[in-house]
């Protein structure tokens, strides 16, 4: 057997089988049945059920009671399904306690070894900083619920350097993160910004809202719409006090934390000693009051 | 321009030696009616334009990525149905794998929307007349009878009958758009559809135009000679706008075929006659609005 050419093999197998259809369309046209495919669709048999036959006999499984059981209403007939003979119903006697708190945070948590485990991997770049949309799409997270919060379990495996943007950080994980020379930053999130983030819709990105230009203030600024601005919506700032205060607060790695000024604590309620303006109220004296009493 | 044409060629066969199916994408495109010669192999012209190629850039960054190839269709020029140029078409729109479950719920989808749903019956309540006994309760010796408009009587109303309801069922968009596109791939693995230049209309010779009657069998003449008639299955003419001097005489030429707007078409039509002929401005149109488990939102 001559040894095989795989160019040549290729190229032979190119023109072969040009010939044979070639032909078989030269030839005079046969009489063939056009039926069309119409006719022959079908879902998957999955798809359907087999109708369940009641009372037809001991072999179909459901012959002799029809699945009822026996004797009473039951059988006979329907019972409401809270109703349990005349006695309180147990919806009644045990009814609902408690609330479902709207206002509460549902954080997903994502741990120090498992983000090493994922750069080590190849799943997470540390090279760039890795954000909510990275964790989530690189399956680190299985869904994102109302944020991220980083922790410190196995934060002894953790050995590359990592720029981690995320929603909170428990104060063993910035210790680790940081003793290994990477940063994080603590950054607001909703669940509406979180659905944008991860359908691109908006970036991934450390500024807060109000150093960030909207599309038209962007347009206006560059004059020309839309290559400017990829993204159609822009991550929001907190609002409430207590989201502002975590952000504001260093301590937190928090991404508004360059808003304090000077010796300023993160809160928003108490001043930090000695900033406070002061009132100087000069204090009248006796003797003035007296002149400025006087009638005559 | 030769070597552009053996570009396309070799390009063609290329896409032969990828294909695992048993027909030939080379003669696919040149001959799909039997009835071209060879001749026209010859005069192939060379322009080699791809459309809908879907990118998939947002896969780039896996490294291996396998590329879908296109394929390959000749567009004609219309009545003459000389090959005008190649159009490449991602794999992802006209060379799907057949679902035949997809194309069963898309055309089942459809057949529930199109129904009107109109049937409406009288009950005994909505029946005309007064609602007085008919007859005393006894001593008549016949049965027991209340009122006129009783089910049980003749000309009474009727107890579980038709009213008007919504049979339109459900189906997911992803899931329709993608049997539209597996309908279209089923044609063309078939070599059933021919894409035509932009433009499809009939130029009729003077003596045709001028008497309107002539027309419908040149139109005939036209189809059998071409093998699209009644002896093959019928074909379904496909354009973007209404061309009266396609789509008049057509509606006389029944059994050979249909001529319709691309906006009035749905999967069901897709499926029915032997063949499609389409425009491709049409095509792409289709293709268009069908995509939407291609490109995000």
């Amino acid at each position: 057997m001559p040894p095989r050419l795989p160019a040549l093999a290729t190229l032979c197998r190119a023109a072969a089988p040009t010939s044979s259809p070639l032909l078989s369309f030269l030839l005079p046209s046969t009489q063939a049945r056009h039926a069309s495919i119409l006719g022959d669709l079908r879902d998957v048999p999955s798809a359907y059920n087999k109708r369940i036959r009641r009372g037809r006999g001991p072999s179909s499984g459901k012959g002799k009671t029809s699945g009822r059981g026996h004797k009473g209403q039951k059988q006979h007939g329907k019972v409401p399904v809270r109703f349990q003979g005349g006695q309180t119903p147990q919806d009644i006697v045990k009814g609902v306690r408690g609330f479902e708190n709207l206002f509460s945070v549902e954080m997903s948590k994502v741990n120090l070894n498992r983000i090493q485990d994922w750069i080590d991997q190849g799943r997470l770049d540390p090279t760039k900083p890795i954000t909510v949309k990275e964790l989530a799409e690189s399956r680190c997270l299985h869904g994102v619920k109302d944020g991220v919060k980083v922790l410190a379990r196995g934060k002894e495996d953790l050995k590359t350097p990592i720029n981690l943007l995320v929603s909170r950080a428990s104060v063993a994980a910035i210790e680790a993160i940081e003793a290994a020379g990477g940063t994080v930053t603590t950054r607001y999130y909703t669940k509406q910004s979180i659905k944008r983030l991860l359908k691109s819709e908006s970036e991934s990105s450390f500024t807060p809202l109000s150093q960030t230009f909207s599309k038209a203030e962007a347009a206006s600024l560059t004059g020309s719409a839309g290559a400017a601005m990829p993204f159609t919506y822009r991550l929001p700032d907190p609002t409430s006090r207590k989201d502002l205060e975590y952000y504001r607060d260093p301590a937190h790695r928090g991404y508004l934390s360059h808003m304090l000024g000077k010796g300023q604590g993160p809160s928003l309620f108490f001043k930090a000693p000695g900033l406070g303006v002061k009132k100087r109220v000069k204090k009248v004296g006796a003797d003035q009051a007296a002149e400025k009493n006087r009638l005559w | 321009m030769a070597t552009k044409g053996l570009q396309g060629l070799s390009k063609s066969l290329g896409l032969l030696r990828l294909s695992t199916g048993s027909r030939d994408p080379l003669t696919h495109c040149l001959a799909p009616s039997i009835s071209r010669s060879m001749a026209t192999v010859t005069s192939l012209p060379s322009h080699h334009a791809s459309a809908f190629e879907y990118s998939s850039s947002q896969s780039t960054q896996t490294n291996n990525v396998i590329t879908t190839p296109n394929v390959l269709t000749t567009i004609y020029k219309f009545p003459t149905m000389e090959p005008v140029q190649f159009q490449e078409y991602s794999s992802k729109y006209l060379r799907l794998p057949l679902r035949r479950d997809l194309l069963h719920r898309a055309v089942v989808f459809e057949g529930d929307g199109s129904r009107q749903g109109t049937a409406s019956s009288k009950t005994r309540w909505m029946v005309h007349g007064a609602k007085r006994k008919i007859r005393p309760q006894k001593g008549t010796g016949s049965a027991r009878l209340g009122s006129r408009q009783s089910p049980m009587l003749r000309g009474g109303g009727k107890s579980f009958g038709p009213h008007p309801r919504d049979f339109s069922t459900e189906l997911p968009r992803k899931m329709y758009d993608l049997a539209w596109r597996t309908a279209l791939s089923y044609r063309y693995r078939k070599g059933e559809l021919i894409i035509c230049e932009d433009g499809m209309d009939i130029k009729y010779p003077k003596e045709v135009q001028d008497s309107a009657k002539f027309q419908p069998s040149y139109l005939a003449e036209m189809f059998l000679y071409n093998h699209w008639g009644k002896s093959n299955g019928k074909s379904l003419i496909i354009t973007n706008e209404y061309r009266p001097s396609l789509f008049e005489p057509m509606e006389k030429v029944r059994e050979h075929g249909r001529a319709r707007i691309g906006a009035e078409i749905d999967v069901k039509d897709l499926l029915t006659l032997s063949r499609i002929i389409i425009e491709k401005s049409a095509l792409e149109q289709m293709l268009r609005e069908h995509q939407s488990d291609l490109v995000p939102r």
